[in-house]
């Protein structure tokens, strides 16, 4: 592997408590790319973005993760926000008890900021109407969508997407692809985790297969879509 | 938010100015309701307290059961300060509150870590140890149980502090607090603040330093709170070592919970029926009073969680006939 990589885990190792996760992976992302983690339930997949976005569980014992030349595996989670990465996770965070706007206005308190409430409110006309809803009672969807605009708010240099199209209803899943079409088209780098996952390689340049903690598989995305004897072994579609 | 500011400076004028137009004319109307002077100050003084005590417990949402710490330092801090090195209250309250300040920086690095019970508990544990440092080992310049005594009367310069002066000082100072309460509640910091009440963990995610913005809405709290104990000291020149006591920390939870908590309005409230209670339907009461006290209060967390200010919204809402 190259030294000079935009993005890169190296012989990660990450644990839960005693339970072992992740066991030794080494990936790198380029700028602007977006790479498919793709697995079955239990693969690691959630646990290797929680470990990139340096949440206090799980614990990485071995290894090392780097942005842009910052080493993040030391970093607490609001010192690798600050040097730009923004997890979207399964459950969107969004914060309880405040509105829209307000989600995204905290988001833009500490630097760095990335886009301003009116691109954002004209990219997704839905908050504009819900500005001054409570976060939390907006439908999954729109979450989801807050969660992506509230990453977008900060200046980020990778963004993590945890099964962005998990529990939702098609027409918003169509929603969703088209913003994180949109990302692409914006050059963010992108680390896109699935187990559906015929719409994420359709998006993704780069695919990795886990498997029990492991990388079982390192590729092009249009490889794994192409390929029936990838798919049925390791991801069951 | 820019375009908002404006709005911000008209919401806070109504509030602010009636806040004022109330304790001001409080001498005028006050005794009509058996009132006398010198309670109107106290009460002013709670307001204070409980002010700054909600902005730690209804907006950041952290339950202190140890207040009484900065209230007390602060009061032994100017008391000493008068007797030691000038009467002018200026300097006294300067470094009162200065005292509270460093106090909360320690007690809040501390404790602050934890949160819910544990943090109440920690926060009631450091109270009492700083009370029986008072009453045993710091003793010679506290003077233990009998606190300090023998203070000169303090004075503004050439005016001395005494009835009506110290009312309408400690009234000008309780509505620039309230006003700057309304801001920082406004603000983005106040923000910060009902999202750290919500969920700390989410929060930290959007690269937000959550541990200093909670040290920062602790110290502001004891910043009330030592301003409060401060001016105590001007109002009656004796420091009594309750006021570095649990009673006085619990009495602060009370007012705020009867109020209505993260209202701002409801804990000055509480604090303003607690000490007219206390002090004037007493008197009818007799000795039960403490019993019909605790009554009330039971009956307001039992049927009003949201205090005085939900009391008030709910006949709001029965008078316009139950519309919205």
């Amino acid at each position: 592997m190259s030294d000079q990589a935009y993005f890169s885990c190296r012989d990660l190792h990450a644990y839960y408590g005693e339970s072992y996760i992740v066991q030794g992976i080494s990936f790198e992302v380029a700028e602007g790319e977006i790479l498919a983690l793709l697995g079955r339930n239990g693969a690691g997949k959630t646990t290797t973005l929680s470990a990139i976005a340096r949440m206090q569980d799980p614990q990485v014992k071995q290894g090392s993760i780097t942005l842009a030349g910052q080493d993040l595996t030391a970093m607490k989670p609001y010192e690798a926000a600050r040097a730009g990465v923004q997890l979207v996770p399964e459950d969107r965070r969004i914060i309880p008890g405040i509105t829209v706007e307000e989600n995204l206005i905290i988001a833009q308190i500490s630097e760095p900021k990335g886009w301003d409430l009116e691109r954002i409110y004209n990219h997704f006309p839905r908050l504009r109407e819900r500005r001054k809803q409570e976060g939390v009672t907006l439908s999954g969807g729109e979450q989801q969508m807050l969660a992506v605009a509230r990453a977008l708010a900060r200046d980020i240099k990778i963004l993590l997407l945890d099964e962005p199209y998990e529990g939702l209803a098609p027409v918003i899943v169509k929603e969703i692809e088209g913003i994180v079409r949109e990302i692409k088209e914006l050059g963010i780098t992108t680390i896109i985790v699935e187990q559906n996952a015929v719409a994420a390689l359709k998006l993704a340049d780069k695919a990795i297969i886990m498997e029990s903690g492991e990388i079982v598989y390192s590729g092009s995305a249009k490889e794994v879509l192409e390929s029936k004897a990838l798919r049925e072994e390791y991801l069951a579609i | 938010m820019i375009s908002d500011n404006a709005s911000f400076y008209k919401k806070d004028i109504l509030p602010v100015t009636t806040f004022a137009v109330v304790l001001l004319t409080m001498p005028f109307w006050f005794r009509y309701i058996g009132g006398y002077s010198g309670l109107d100050t106290k009460i002013v003084i709670w307001i204070i307290f409980a002010i700054g005590f909600d902005i730690l417990l209804g907006y950041m949402g952290f339950l202190s059961f140890g207040h009484a710490a900065f209230f007390g330092t602060s009061a032994y801090f100017t008391g000493l300060m008068l007797l030691h090195y000038s009467n002018n209250i200026l300097p006294a309250i300067t470094v009162g509150v200065i005292s509270a300040i460093i106090m909360a920086f320690i007690i809040g690095f501390l404790t602050l870590k934890r949160t819910g019970i544990y943090f109440s508990i920690l926060t009631l544990a450091f109270g009492e140890m700083l009370h029986s440092m008072v009453l045993s080992t710091l003793q010679d310049w506290t003077g233990g149980d009998n606190g300090l005594t023998g203070l000169p009367t303090p004075m503004l310069f050439d005016i001395k502090m005494q009835g009506d002066n110290v009312f309408y000082l400690t009234v000008i100072v309780a509505i620039v607090m309230y006003y700057i309460a309304r801001r920082i509640i406004g603000s983005p910091f106040g923000l910060m603040l009902k999202a750290i009440k919500s969920n700390q963990v989410r929060l930290e995610y959007t690269g937000v330093h959550v541990a200093r913005y909670k040290l920062m809405g602790f110290v502001i709290s004891a910043v009330y709170a030592g301003v409060a104990g401060a001016l105590m000291i001007v109002y009656e020149p004796y420091v009594a070592s309750e006021f570095m006591g649990w009673h006085l920390s619990g009495q602060v939870v009370i007012m705020t919970v009867l109020g209505g908590v993260g209202t701002l309005f409801g804990p000055m409230l509480g604090a303003a029926f607690m000490l007219y209670f206390e002090n004037v339907v007493s008197v009818y009461l007799g000795a039960q009073w403490l019993l019909v006290l605790g009554a009330i209060f039971m009956a307001t967390v039992i049927f009003l969680p949201g205090g005085f200010v939900e009391a008030g919204s709910r006949i709001k809402k029965a008078l316009t006939g139950g519309g919205k």
